[in-house]
């Protein structure tokens, strides 16, 4: 069975790099010593490279050259650091992934990028200011397709048939062939990691937020927006291209209407251009 | 040769045989591409969305981001290079939708309408198209011989 070999790929993911939910712990309180949260980082050699490729990144808009972990720390600043250490952290688990969707195993991180740029411009216009955990899951919510795309490549050309024929959605084909979908596997994988309940939802229901009961399905719905969006214009879209389902009700739900959508997709083009840099590393 | 890529909200002309234009990834956005044989002129539009009213200062700025300022830009541009509208080709692709018929994600049809509407003003025929569905496109016009050629994101190539 095919699932089986899956779930025991879920097992051999490599540990969720420590730093990042270190670096995030210490930065929840406000009060936090620079020197703490720069060790930690020094610890993760990956991640310090990175952060210092991040932090001299246009996006993060830096004047001066920054030399040493510690001057980025200082110089990012809160919000500005744990988005540049999970940036850092995440592009690796999306690079090292098999490509089967994507021509190339970078465009999963690129498009990773978009949707989380594009759950802050939904969340600043939905709930007037922006959401770290959103940002988390936004950009983790295809992590399933790091195990699956080896699947998807094998089933592919099943899968396009029955979407044709039937007009399923690829979620629904994945799972009838492969026998699970990627964003339910992607849930896995956010358990393995021992993710909190809301955030393993997120990514598990990243397609179908309106299979989640209400309480719980906000920062799935809002990941799913997000994602569609970022379908609709293309950006590093796979093989699965739009091949999903077009939920109304959470549009309803947040108040949303067409014009909303199309101007959050010029915003995101103008975060975009900023974000070139951010989608370089890895 | 030479590959001239054409980004979201971009639009780019050549008169170099040796060149060819190409757009990666349309979804609901729509690829125009026009060209002239007589004059060997091409030109490859890349818009996002339907109607630059929704926000004229950036329709300036950025004009290949809208169908209406699009279009005008890339007939334009290709006038300059010296093409004539009556010799002009012109295909189109992209303007796929999410599945179901809800209509809060139908930009896709939104863009295909607008673009249909400014075309039948302006008495301009579309000579081949490959438009709506739910897969993404990427589109290539060689200017050596005008062929525009579609690979789809379900595995098929075919020329339009």
């Amino acid at each position: 069975m095919i699932i089986n070999c899956i779930l025991k790929s879920v097992e051999m993911v490599p540990a969720f790099p420590a730093a990042i939910q270190k670096v995030a712990e210490l930065l929840s309180d406000e009060d936090y010593a620079v020197t703490n949260v720069t060790n930690v980082i020094n610890r993760d050699q990956a991640i310090a490279a990175n952060i210092l490729k991040i932090s001299n990144s246009a996006y993060f808009g830096s004047r001066r050259q920054i030399k040493t972990v510690h001057e980025a720390v200082v110089y990012l600043g809160r919000q500005h650091l744990i988005r540049a250490v999970q940036a850092a952290g995440i592009s690796k688990i999306y690079r090292k992934g098999s490509k089967g969707y994507v021509l190339q195993a970078k465009d999963l991180w690129e498009h990773a990028v978009a949707v989380a740029l594009m759950s802050q411009i939904l969340c600043r216009k939905i709930q007037g200011r922006e959401d770290q955990t959103l940002y988390t899951a936004a950009l983790l919510h295809d992590v399933g397709k790091v195990i699956m795309g080896e699947y998807v490549q094998e089933y592919f050309q099943k899968i396009i048939c029955r979407i044709d024929e039937i007009k399923c959605s690829f979620l629904d084909a994945e799972e009838e062939f492969i026998g699970i979908n990627h964003a339910n596997l992607g849930g896995r994988i956010a358990e393995h990691w021992n993710f909190p309940i809301e955030l393993r939802d997120a990514i598990a229901y990243h397609h179908r937020p309106d299979l989640l009961n209400e309480e719980g399905n906000t920062l799935a719905s809002l990941v799913y927006l997000s994602d569609q969006a970022c379908l609709m214009m293309g950006l590093t879209g796979g093989i699965d291209a739009l091949a999903y389902k077009g939920l109304e009700d959470v549009m309803r739900y947040f108040d949303l209407r067409i014009v909303d959508l199309e101007k959050s997709f010029i915003e995101l083009m103008d975060e975009l251009e900023k974000a070139k840099d951010l989608m370089l590393i890895g | 040769m030479s590959e001239i890529i054409v980004g979201i909200s971009d639009l780019k002309v050549s008169s170099n045989p040796e060149d060819a234009l190409v757009t990666y990834a349309l979804g609901s956005c729509i690829g125009i591409a026009v060209f002239d044989p007589k004059a060997n002129v091409g030109g490859l539009l890349h818009f996002m969305l339907p109607d630059s009213s929704l926000d004229p200062n950036k329709a300036k700025a950025t004009p290949g981001m809208f169908a209406d300022t699009g279009i005008i830009a890339l007939f334009k541009t290709c006038y300059a290079y010296g093409a004539e509208k009556k010799r002009m080709v012109v295909k189109i692709a992209g303007g796929a939708n999410i599945l179901d018929d809800t209509n809060y994600f139908r930009i896709g049809e939104k863009n295909i309408m607008a673009m249909r509407k400014i075309f039948w003003r302006n008495n301009v025929f579309i000579d081949g198209e490959d438009t709506g569905k739910n897969y993404n496109r990427t589109m290539r016009l060689d200017l050596s011989s005008g062929r525009c050629t579609l690979k789809s994101s379900n595995g098929t190539v075919n020329d339009i």
